[in-house]
């Protein structure tokens, strides 16, 4: 094969389409116009054989490299999916149809998610109720510094915990920054080993069992609800929702089955980033009742009002996600 | 570190296309350089919240912007753009699909939120580790997200050293020139760039003592019989005459 004159009679084209590539990459194809389109199309193929023709006679590592480089170019756009609608659309359909759907769809993992928090739940609670010396070996210090009653009282007889709008607000931010980071881990964890997942669900749940019991054995239970309730509503199912989207890409990742892992993959990811997405913006209103609401003690607002407000608004949640399905998604 | 492989694509043409994956240097100041333009951005906002919007929906607001911004950036730039974020067009690599198309946008939400594991336990020392055990060079995220992080093809400089026309070559003479591309099989034209590419990485003797066996067997091939042309030279410029 005479390289050079492969070159010089292929040159301009191959010039001409990387041009193109480079003012149409990231165009939407109505916007590319047919003409562009189908030359675009047309480019490519020819940079297609032309790369074949090449590695059938040359051995130059520049020439393939430039041939493959620019054929690789082409492929992705030829080959893409048609682009996304618009994003208010996009948007809409997300809270209207799309976040329930993957819901119940992946209902499997959420159940097991919920399993592996409730399980760990239920050992925590056991333990202390068993033996209350039990909670000073389960929840770390830095949670439990003093007895339940004591902390009870001390709060409810001073000043309310949060004073101002702006202090709300700052604690808020900060709770669902750091409970999205925190979210987002665990389901990485959950993705990578799952069993990683399942631990850390097992392990918070038995530190919230564990605090719930030492509560209820100093006998300020109402209190503990009214205080965790309205925030914990949201923000418990928050962390299953993350770690069961974790379960389920892991079980894709580690457990494909008959498919090959890309494949399993692919198939599971839309689900998973909207329960991821879901999980963040569920996270965000936690962090902000926990910020403000859950702090308020009974002299601002009784403890069963805080009580039925954590009450709507799990049934709200679960009731969305799981519960009615909307005339779209039957159809 | 095992030596990158890379991925081969079949595509519907039936044209292998071979995605090369990116070197863990170049994601590394990929990485620095976009870390630089999100927390430049991040001042702005912060800037810009406390002007227009002082006191408590101020502050939710600013850290709903920078929860946004810090998620969102990679997100944004990887599907508009084509895989690249600033950063990554600025070293010349992108993130593409496992099976060298554009990535999803549940790819890279998926890819960016294990990022988190990726920087832990510091400057991402996990994702790291990932890339050099990983034959493609994948961090977790990538593996999570079936994606992977390629270099385009700019051929390196050292590429075209091996077929580059030398001043002075003796070969070049139409006879020559003739034969060598009628002689020389496709295996041994390989064979002669990889040689001249990878000679200066040789020790000095090792490096005139293998040039004079594979420059003697060419001599004696070809029927060269310039006593003058050192093995080296002739090698270098037998593979100039293949290759340009």
């Amino acid at each position: 094969m005479d390289v050079e004159r492969f070159v010089r009679e292929r040159r301009g084209r191959w010039s001409r389409f990387e041009a193109l590539l480079q003012a149409t990459e990231h165009l939407p194809d109505h916007e590319m116009g047919a003409a562009r389109l189908l030359e675009l199309v047309r480019l490519y193929r020819q940079t297609c054989s032309d790369l074949n023709e090449a590695r059938s006679g040359t051995a130059n590592a520049a020439l393939l490299a430039r041939l493959n480089g620019l054929a690789g170019r082409g492929y992705r756009i030829v080959y893409r999916r048609s682009p996304g609608r618009r994003f208010a659309e996009e948007a809409r359909r997300f809270f209207a149809t799309g976040a329930p759907a993957a819901f119940r769809r992946e209902r499997g993992s959420v159940l097991a998610a919920a399993g592996a928090f409730l399980l760990g739940a239920l050992v925590g609670f056991g333990a202390v109720l068993a033996d209350p010396a039990n909670a000073e070996r389960l929840v770390p210090p830095q949670f439990y510094s003093e007895s339940p009653r004591a902390r009870v009282e001390r709060i409810e007889a001073s000043a309310e915990r949060v004073g101002s709008l702006e202090e709300a607000s700052e604690f808020s931010s900060f709770l669902f920054s750091h409970n999205i980071q925190v979210s987002f881990l665990a389901f990485s964890l959950g993705a990578l080993t799952l069993v990683g997942g399942a631990w850390l669900l097992f392990y918070n749940g038995t530190l919230l069992g564990a605090i719930a019991a030492a509560y209820l054995r100093d006998g300020v239970s109402v209190f503990f609800v009214a205080w965790v309730g309205p925030h914990g509503a949201l923000e418990l199912p928050a962390i299953v929702f993350g770690a069961a989207a974790g379960f389920r890409l892991g079980r894709a990742l580690l457990l494909p089955g008959a498919l090959s892992t890309g494949a399993a993959v692919r198939r599971a990811l839309p689900s998973v980033w909207r329960m991821l997405l879901l999980t963040a913006i569920v996270l965000v209103a936690a962090g902000l009742v926990e910020g403000s609401f859950s702090q308020m003690s009974a002299r601002t607002i009784p403890y069963p009002a805080k009580i039925a407000v954590a009450a709507l608004l799990f049934a709200g949640l679960l009731g969305w996600l799981f519960g009615w399905r909307t005339g779209e998604e039957a159809a | 570190m095992r030596a990158a492989r890379s991925r081969v694509i079949l595509t519907p043409e039936h044209v292998e296309i071979r995605l090369e994956p990116a070197a863990l240097g170049r994601r590394f100041i990929a990485l620095v350089a976009d870390l630089v333009l999100v927390l430049a951005a991040t001042s702005l906002v912060v800037r810009f919240a406390e002007a227009l919007l002082p006191g408590a929906l101020g502050t939710i607001v600013r850290a709903l912007a920078l929860l946004a911004l810090s998620w969102g950036y990679h997100v944004y730039f990887e599907v508009r753009h084509q895989g690249q974020s600033p950063g990554k067009r600025m070293v010349g690599i992108r993130v593409v699909d496992g099976r060298g198309l554009p990535l999803s946008v549940e790819q890279s939400f998926v890819r960016n939120v294990v990022r988190v594991l990726d920087a832990l336990p510091l400057g991402y020392a996990l994702g790291a580790v990932a890339c050099f055990l990983d034959p493609l060079g994948r961090r977790l995220g990538d593996l999570a997200a079936g994606t992977l992080v390629v270099r385009e093809s700019t051929p390196p400089a050292s590429d075209r050293r091996a077929g580059r026309a030398r001043a002075f070559n003796s070969l070049r003479t139409p006879r020559l020139i003739r034969m060598a591309r009628h002689r020389v099989s496709l295996e041994e034209r390989e064979f002669l760039a990889e040689l001249c590419l990878r000679a200066d990485g040789l020790d000095e003797r090792a490096r005139l003592g293998l040039m004079e066996e594979v420059g003697g067997h060419y001599r004696a091939r070809l029927g060269i019989d310039d006593p003058h042309l050192s093995g080296e030279s002739l090698v270098r410029d037998l593979t100039a005459v293949l290759f340009c």
